[in-house]
């Protein structure tokens, strides 16, 4: 879909514009460097019918709207055989009461609240509205399956949604691209998919156990799925967990769009540069579960007050590859072989199939070509490091994702 | 929760408070969108109506879409013809309503609205001057309270004025409604403007869309049983109320392009003191 889209710039243009930035550091046509993202606008909470909202208008105009539902659904227990037990030992005793499985399910809560917590993915339902594009057009689907896969890659966020053993919530995200699709519009979808889920709340539960469950109808008083204190998140969460097994991640993932070309790894490619890309890539980066929280509180709190609370645990938690816009560019014809410039030697069989020719001739300096082959092995490590890196781009995004008001 | 119209004839004031002539509070905005050609955002009480316009622009498979060519309504002839097909597309998000409702793109409601809103802008737009062109309106419903195909006729007739295409006058658009339903047969029933969501589930309602400043309907559509007699009252109370619309619609255009001379988004050599505003 939008990634092949096609960039009408003729073959010199794109070797020119490959030429560029294959340079160290790389020449890119607005000037940004290679790391640098264009200056987007975002606002949350925008629609008051909706658990979470937000938008996001990025700087080449494209915008997108994210809502959050949320709905309360029966768990079908004949899924979890570890949480079955309960129900087995039930059905076991004829003379089960009422108040002892209350009592039982109160006395569980207490102890087991955490492990008790499990997830299923169909717990989060994402879908991605395209104007102009039908809803099984396969890059829309492609499109809402990788968000998807990010954002339950962790196996934490559909924990979130756990209410008790018997309900649980199920999430629907509705992502809608507003402005026609003019770049691949991955990393808008990503973002604003994030904002929405950090500024999602869930209503407060007010019963206790297995109960059905009831809710406090006071908004004000309902918790953000994702914890709002974010800068030190580390600690908050491995202060929340009695035995520091478990710690919770506090801002759900973002995909960036990162290309390559030569060695060069660029950010946020605009349509232009996506259209000389030798290999396009979706990176999904997460915030680990701290390791520091795992070694118990006491360590924890050292490594916060040394580094001021302010380092991230990041973990890159998916990459695919992309077809980019460029493996269907027309290549050029090196002068070598353009009989217009007096190549006499033309051999005939060549002169029936110029494309043929073309795509099999040896790569001549400043005549483009059309890459082919997939990313290697050095730029991912470049990758890895870049986005991973203390300070690195991951870092960075989330930092001004930070910066955004959550209403 | 069916509504409870007995209280109306009390203090004449209706569920959410209004008079029966009242309209809900309209907010537009235009030119929202930097990306596309033309823009707009407008709110009718809770409904949320977003709408981007692109084109007068050469038909492709792209624009439009493969589904979208088939199952948008075209006002005017396709690609080859004289005319500028006018292709809306309507996408109602899921999160819109209370309840989260998925809604295809081939639903027959959505298709209906699209049908009517490319006919009615059809006919205002001058499309015999892009022959061989498609004009893509594409509008997102992102909250829904009652009166959505009105919301969206004057969410498209902003975009389409963001747009510069050129028109004949604004298609401003309101709906009608009746203080007592089919079935109570009330004879003393007074027509009410412009109609929320749980009214327009109870009560017998229409959609109106004039043009401009006349009495010149461009759009009727009634989807409930009324009494004939009722019909008459429903239609001067909605075309008044086409009027109220066209008078908000006109003041956020001349707002917006006071504060575009203002802030040197036109280019300059046309003086401020030499354009008429207002």
């Amino acid at each position: 879909m939008s990634s092949t889209q096609h960039v009408l710039l003729s073959p010199a243009e794109l070797a020119y514009l490959h030429a560029s930035l294959s340079l160290t550091p790389p020449i890119r046509p607005d000037g940004r460097s290679p790391s640098q993202f264009r200056p987007l606008v975002a606002e949350t909470g925008i629609l008051p019918g909706t658990n979470g909202s937000a938008r996001i208008c990025f700087a080449d105009g494209t915008e997108a709207i994210v809502g959050v539902k949320a709905e309360v659904e029966r768990t079908r227990l004949a899924h979890d055989f570890d949480h079955n037990t309960f129900a087995a030992g039930s059905r076991l005793e004829g003379d089960f009461v009422e108040g002892s499985y209350a009592a039982d399910a109160q006395v569980d809560a207490e102890n087991v609240n955490e492990e008790q917590r499990v997830g299923d993915d169909d717990w989060v339902e994402l879908t991605v509205e395209i104007p102009g594009y039908r809803d099984d057009d396969p890059g829309t689907v492609f499109l809402a399956r990788m968000l998807g896969e990010a954002l339950l890659a962790d196996g934490e966020f559909a924990r979130k949604l756990w209410i008790n053993r018997r309900f649980h919530w199920k999430l629907f995200l509705d992502v809608i691209l507003i402005s026609p699709p003019l770049s691949y519009p991955l990393p808008l979808l990503s973002l604003t998919t994030h904002l929405a889920l950090l500024s999602t709340r869930l209503p407060r539960l007010k019963s206790e156990g297995d109960e059905d469950p009831f809710f406090d109808d006071d908004w004000a008083a309902a918790p953000f799925i994702y914890s709002r204190n974010s800068s030190n998140s580390s600690s908050s969460s491995s202060s929340t967990t009695k035995d520091g097994k478990t710690s919770t991640t506090s801002r759900p993932p973002i995909s960036l769009l990162v290309m390559a070309v030569g060695n060069n790894i660029i950010f946020d490619p605009s349509k232009e540069e996506l259209a000389v890309a030798d290999v396009a890539l979706a990176v999904s980066v997460g915030e680990a579960p701290s390791a520091a929280a795992a070694r118990g509180k006491d360590a924890m709190d050292v490594d916060t007050t040394t580094q001021d609370g302010l380092q991230r645990n990041l973990q890159i938690l998916s990459v695919r590859t992309i077809d980019p816009p460029s493996r269907l560019t027309p290549p050029g014809v090196p002068n070598a072989t353009n009989s217009a410039y007096g190549a006499a030697a033309v051999v005939a069989s060549a002169q029936k199939q110029p494309e043929a020719r073309a795509a099999e001739s040896e790569a001549v300096e400043g005549v483009w070509k059309a890459p082919r082959g997939g990313a290697r092995a050095r730029v991912m490590a470049a990758l890895v490091l870049e986005v991973l890196g203390r300070g690195g781009v991951a870092d960075e995004v989330m930092d001004a994702l930070d910066g955004v008001d959550l209403v | 929760m069916p509504l409870d119209t007995s209280a109306y004839s009390l203090a004449l004031l209706r569920v959410d408070g209004r008079r029966w002539n009242e309209l809900r509070r309209i907010h537009a905005q235009i030119r929202t969108q930097a990306a596309a050609d033309g823009s707009s955002y407008l709110e009718m009480g809770h409904t949320k109506v977003m709408c981007v316009v692109n084109g007068p622009s050469e038909p492709g498979p792209r624009r439009g879409g493969v589904g979208g060519t088939s199952a948008a309504g075209s006002g005017g002839g396709g690609g080859q013809s004289k005319d500028a097909e006018v292709a809306v597309s309507v996408v109602v998000a899921g999160f819109s309503s209370v309840d989260r409702k998925r809604r295809g793109k081939n639903d027959k409601r959505i298709l209906e609205l699209q049908s009517t809103i490319s006919s009615a802008l059809g006919a205002s737009l001058h499309t015999h001057l892009f022959p061989h062109s498609t004009i893509s309106i594409s509008l997102h419903v992102l909250s829904l309270d009652g009166s959505l195909l009105a919301a969206l006729i004057n969410a498209a007739t902003l975009a389409c004025v963001d747009a510069g295409i050129p028109m004949t006058d604004y298609v401003a658009a309101c709906t009608a409604g009746s203080t007592s339903t089919y079935a109570a047969n009330d004879e003393s029933a007074d027509p009410l403007l412009d109609l929320n969501h749980q009214e327009e589930q109870e009560l017998p309602g229409l959609t109106v869309a004039t043009l401009g400043d006349s009495d010149r309907v461009a759009v009727l559509v009634c989807e409930s049983r009324v009494q004939v007699g009722r019909l008459e009252g429903m239609l001067a109370v909605g075309v008044d109320g086409c009027k109220q619309v066209r008078g908000i619609i006109d003041r956020v255009v001349r707002d917006k392009g006071r504060r575009m001379l203002q802030e040197g988004t036109v280019e300059k050599g046309v003086g401020l003191e030499d354009m008429d505003l207002d």
